[in-house]
C-alpha cells in the first residue's frame, strides 16, 4: 500500500496570534485569579468556645493516657484510670451536659456545620464558575478552528479528544481544535501555577479534584458525632487495660544492652 | 547559625544568645521587611517562608534575653505588620515585650490588668494565659500562678508545655508529688522524653532526701527513681543527667539509718553502701518496683561510674557533639 502523502493545511499563521495565544494567557490568568479568589475567600478558622476546646482536648488526653500508659507506674496508672473514667463516664467534660443522651442535632441546623458546606461551595463555586466562563467563551469565538498540528503522530483514538467541534472525519489526529487546546491547558499547566504561585495554590483544578477523590479522613469533632459515645468508648477502653510499664526490669535491660554492645 | 534561630532559644547558653543578639542587626537589615500581598511583586519576588517569621520571632526572644530592646521593637514591628496585633502568638509576644519594657512593679500591675482584660474577651487564648501565669510567677504570686495553670489545665489537658511549668512551680514550692504527677502527665503526651524520665527521678530522689514520708514509701521511691534513671539512660545513651543520678541513687545515704544516728561517717563509699543496700528488697513488690537485688545495684554503680568517667574525659578533652550536655 503506499503510503499516504501527509495531510497539508493551509493555516493562517494569524491564528496563532489571535486563538491560541489568547487562549493560553485567559486560562493563566484564570488560574492566578482563582488562586487569590480562594485566597480572599478562605473564611479564618473558626474561634473554638472555651468547653468544646475543653471537651476536644479531654478526649485526646484520654487517647494519650490510653496509649503511653506504659510510662506511669502501676499505682500512678490506677489513679488516672479510676479518675478519667468516673469523670468520662458521668460526662464531666461534656460541652453541653445536658443534652447527654438525646441524638446528635441534625448537622443542617447547626451552625457550625453549616459553615464547613459554605467552604465547600465557596470552593465548587470558584472552580465551575470560570470553567464555564471560559468554555463558552471558546465555544462562541473559536469552535471549529483547528490551530495546531502536534509535531509527532499519534493513534486515531485520540480524534475525539483533540479534534473536538470539528466533524472531519478524514483529518489527521495531528491537527488539534481550539476546544482541545483549552483542555489541554486545563490539564497541563499546573507546573504553570506551581512555578508562578507556589507549590501549595489554589489555581489548579486537578489539584482540588484529586483532592476531593481522596478519601476523607473521619473527623473526630466533627458535627453530628456524639461526644458523649466517644467518651462511654475511651471509658471503656481505659478500664480494659492491662498494665504494664517500661519500668519494669529496665536495670536488666540495661545492664544486658551494655553488655551485648 | 540560622538553624539555632529556627528553634525556640529556651535551649541556647548565654553566650550563644548574646551572639545572636549581636547579630540581630544584620539579620534585620538582611531578611525582608514585609511581604507584600499584592499579586504583581509576589510573582518576581522570593517567596514567603514560615522559616522567616520563626527567625523573627526567636530573634526577638534572644533580643530581650540579652537587653537588646531596640532590636526587639524591630522584630516586633514586623511581626505585627504581617500577622496584625490581633493574633494570638502576636498579643503574647506584645505583652512579653511590655513586661520587658516595665520598670517597677507599678507597671507590671497594668500588663497583668490588661491580660486580664483581655482573656475576659476570649477565655481561650493560651499564649495569653501562659503569658499571665508567668507574670504572676514572676511577680511572687505563686497561688495564683498554680491556680491560672489548673484553670488552663482543665480545659486543655494535652499541653505538656504547661504540665512542666505547673511542675516546677509546685518544686519550687516543695510540693514533690504533685510536681512528679504533672511530670508524669507531660511523660503522657511525650512517652520517650528521656529528659523526663530523669528529671522525675530527680525529684524523687529529692523527695526522699526531703524525708517526708515513711521508710517504706522511700525505699518505693528510690526504687522508682532507679528505674526511672535507668529508663532514661535507655532513651539516650550518653545522657549524663541519667548516670549521675543513677550514680546517686546507687550512692545514696538514708538518714534514717541507725548506722548514720550513731554517726560513723558522713560520706560513705560507694562499696560500703552496696554491701549494706538502702532498700531492704522484701517491699513493694505488688507495684512491680521492686528495688534490684544487691550485684544489679553494683553493676548499675559500676557502670555509672564508668560512664561518667567516659563522659568527664571526653569533655574535658574538648570533644564536640556529646549527646547527653
Amino acid at each position: 500500500m503506499a503510503q499516504l502523502p501527509p495531510q497539508t493545511i493551509q493555516r493562517d499563521p494569524q491564528l496563532f496570534y489571535w486563538i491560541l495565544f489568547p487562549i493560553t494567557v485567559v486560562m493563566i490568568l484564570t488560574g492566578i485569579l482563582r488562586h487569590y479568589a480562594t485566597v480572599l475567600m478562605a473564611s479564618p478558622p473558626k474561634k473554638v468556645e472555651q468547653p468544646a476546646l475543653k471537651e476536644q482536648r479531654s478526649l485526646m488526653h484520654g487517647v494519650a493516657v490510653r496509649s503511653n500508659f506504659h510510662v506511669l507506674t502501676a499505682p500512678s496508672f490506677k489513679a488516672r484510670r479510676e479518675f478519667l473514667t468516673t469523670a468520662f463516664e458521668s460526662g464531666a467534660y461534656l460541652k453541653d451536659p445536658e443534652r447527654r443522651g438525646q441524638p446528635p442535632a441534625n448537622p443542617m441546623t447547626d451552625p457550625g456545620a453549616m459553615d464547613g458546606m459554605m467552604g465547600m461551595m465557596k470552593n465548587n463555586m470558584a472552580m465551575m464558575v470560570p470553567n464555564t466562563l471560559i468554555m463558552s467563551w471558546i465555544n462562541t469565538f473559536f469552535s471549529g478552528f483547528v490551530i495546531l498540528k502536534l509535531p509527532f503522530p499519534i493513534t486515531i483514538k485520540f480524534k475525539s479528544m483533540l479534534q473536538a467541534g470539528v466533524a472531519t472525519k478524514e483529518m489527521d489526529p495531528r491537527w488539534m481544535s481550539s476546544i482541545s487546546w483549552y483542555f489541554l491547558c486545563y490539564f497541563g499547566l499546573q507546573f504553570v501555577f506551581n512555578f508562578l504561585l507556589g507549590s501549595d495554590n489554589a489555581a489548579s483544578q486537578m489539584a482540588q479534584q484529586m483532592q476531593g477523590m481522596a478519601p476523607q479522613a473521619p473527623n473526630m469533632f466533627g458535627p453530628g458525632v456524639d461526644a458523649d459515645k466517644q467518651f462511654q468508648a475511651e471509658a471503656e477502653n481505659l478500664a480494659v487495660i492491662k498494665h504494664y510499664s517500661v519500668l519494669d526490669d529496665v536495670e536488666q535491660r540495661l545492664l544486658e544492652g551494655i553488655k551485648t554492645r | 547559625m540560622a538553624s539555632s534561630l529556627l528553634r525556640p532559644p529556651g535551649h541556647l547558653s548565654p553566650a550563644t544568645a548574646l551572639q545572636l543578639s549581636q547579630q540581630a542587626p544584620i539579620i534585620i537589615k538582611n531578611s525582608p521587611g514585609a511581604v507584600t500581598a499584592s499579586a504583581l511583586s509576589s510573582l518576581f519576588s522570593a517567596p514567603e517562608t514560615p522559616e522567616l517569621w520563626t527567625i523573627y520571632e526567636n530573634l526577638l526572644l534572644s533580643c530581650l534575653r540579652t537587653g537588646d530592646e531596640e532590636s526587639a521593637h524591630l522584630c516586633l514591628g514586623r511581626l505585627v505588620n504581617r500577622f496584625g496585633d490581633d493574633n494570638e502568638r502576636v498579643m503574647a509576644l506584645i505583652g512579653l515585650m511590655k513586661e520587658a519594657d516595665a520598670t517597677d512593679d507599678a507597671t507590671l500591675e497594668v500588663v497583668l490588668k490588661e491580660y486580664e482584660a483581655l482573656l475576659q474577651e476570649n477565655p481561650t487564648n493560651i499564649p495569653i494565659v501562659k503569658r499571665r501565669v508567668a507574670l504572676l510567677r514572676s511577680i511572687g504570686r505563686i497561688p495564683d500562678a498554680v491556680t491560672a495553670l489548673t484553670g488552663l489545665l482543665d480545659f486543655s489537658p494535652t499541653d505538656s508545655e504547661a504540665w512542666s511549668e505547673l511542675s516546677d512551680i509546685y518544686f519550687s514550692q516543695g510540693l514533690y508529688s504533685q510536681a512528679i504527677f504533672a511530670l508524669e502527665e507531660v511523660l503522657v503526651l511525650q512517652p520517650n522524653a528521656w529528659n523526663i524520665h530523669a528529671r522525675i527521678g530527680e525529684l524523687l530522689l529529692m523527695s526522699v532526701k526531703s524525708g517526708s514520708g515513711d521508710q517504706n514509701d522511700s525505699a518505693k521511691q528510690l526504687g522508682e527513681a532507679l528505674k526511672r534513671f535507668c529508663r532514661s539512660i535507655e532513651l539516650c545513651d550518653d545522657y549524663l543527667r541519667g548516670y549521675y543520678g543513677l550514680k546517686l541513687v546507687c550512692f545514696y545515704d538514708p538518714p534514717y539509718r541507725p548506722s548514720k544516728a550513731v554517726g560513723l561517717t558522713s560520706r560513705k563509699t560507694t562499696t560500703q553502701l552496696l554491701n549494706d543496700p538502702p532498700k531492704p528488697p522484701k517491699q513493694a513488690e505488688s507495684d512491680g518496683l521492686a528495688p534490684p537485688n544487691l550485684s544489679t545495684l553494683q553493676k548499675l554503680d559500676g557502670l555509672a561510674t564508668e560512664k561518667l568517667g567516659e563522659i568527664t574525659r571526653r569533655f574535658t578533652a574538648g570533644e564536640k557533639g556529646l549527646a547527653g550536655l
